[in-house]
C-alpha cells in the first residue's frame, strides 16, 4: 500500500478496511474517515514513519456535502501544522464514500 | 538508512491568501520539505479581500494561477520551479480556455500536468496544486 522513492513514501488511495481480514468497512464519511486515518497510522508505523511527517494528502469524497463531516474527523489525527492537502468530489468505486492518499517523509 | 528532513509550512506573504486559516480548515497552504514545495488545491481568491472570485474561468484561473506565483514567491520558489500541476475543473467543457490561460503562466518548458473534472465546493470553477523545487 506504500512505495519509497528516495526520501519518500508514496501511498496508495485507502479505502476503509479492517487491516487484519482485509474486509470493507462501509459506513458514513465520518466513520470511514476514522478508520482510513487509524490504518495510514498503523501503516506509517510499520514503515519507519509516522502521521506527523505526511507532506500532501489528497482526499477523495463521493459528494463535498460531506466534507465538513470528514474535516470534523481528519482534524483530530495530524498534529500543528498539517499537511498540505486538496479535497474533491468524486465518482468512488464500489460504494466507497472516501479514499485518502498521501506523500509522506520515509 | 533513514535520513530526517525538516518539514516547515509555508505562509503567504499576503495573509488575505491563506485560504485554509480564513475557513479553520485542517491543513496548511504548503509544505516544504527538503528540496521541494507542495501546496495544497488554490482556489480563486481576491487577493485585495480574502474573498472567493468567481466569474468567467479565464478570469478564475488567471487568479488562482497569480496566488500560486505569490504563495511559491513567499516560500522563495517560483512558477519556472514548478514541476508538477494538478488542474481540477468543475466543468470538463472549461478545458481550453483554461488552457489558453494556463500557457500564459508558463509560456517555456511548462511542468507536467494532469487536467481533470470534479465536483468543487462553493461554485469554485477551478482548483490547481502543484510540487515545486524549494530554491
Amino acid at each position: 500500500m506504500a512505495v519509497r522513492g528516495g526520501d519518500f513514501l508514496f501511498v496508495s488511495g485507502l479505502t476503509a478496511i479492517d487491516l487484519q481480514s482485509g474486509a470493507a468497512m462501509r459506513g458514513t464519511t465520518a466513520s470511514e474517515t476514522r478508520q482510513i486515518l487509524t490504518n495510514l497510522k498503523e501503516l506509517l508505523g510499520k514503515a519507519g514513519s509516522s502521521l506527523d511527517k505526511v507532506v500532501k494528502v489528497n482526499v477523495l469524497l463521493h459528494s463535498m456535502l460531506e466534507a465538513p463531516n470528514m474535516n470534523e474527523v481528519y482534524q483530530r489525527f495530524f498534529p500543528d501544522p498539517p499537511p498540505a492537502r486538496t479535497v474533491c468530489g468524486a465518482r468512488l468505486p464500489d460504494g466507497v464514500k472516501v479514499i485518502i492518499e498521501c506523500t509522506v517523509l520515509a | 538508512m533513514t535520513q530526517r528532513l525538516p518539514r516547515s509550512a509555508i505562509e503567504p506573504n499576503n495573509p488575505r491568501l491563506n485560504a485554509s486559516r480564513s475557513a479553520k480548515l485542517p491543513h496548511v497552504p504548503g509544505i516544504r520539505v527538503g528540496d521541494y514545495i507542495f501546496l495544497s488545491g488554490m482556489v480563486p481568491i481576491d487577493p485585495q479581500t480574502g474573498e472567493r472570485s468567481h466569474g468567467p474561468i479565464a478570469d478564475q484561473v488567471r487568479t488562482t494561477l497569480s496566488n500560486m506565483r505569490h504563495m511559491l514567491e513567499s516560500a522563495g520558489s517560483s512558477l519556472d520551479r514548478v514541476v508538477r500541476v494538478h488542474v481540477v475543473l468543475a466543468d470538463i467543457s472549461d478545458m481550453a480556455e483554461m488552457d489558453r490561460v494556463y500557457r500564459e503562466f508558463f509560456p517555456v518548458d511548462p511542468p507536467a500536468r494532469t487536467v481533470w473534472s470534479m465536483q468543487l465546493r462553493f461554485g469554485n470553477g477551478c482548483e490547481i496544486e502543484c510540487v515545486a523545487l524549494a530554491d
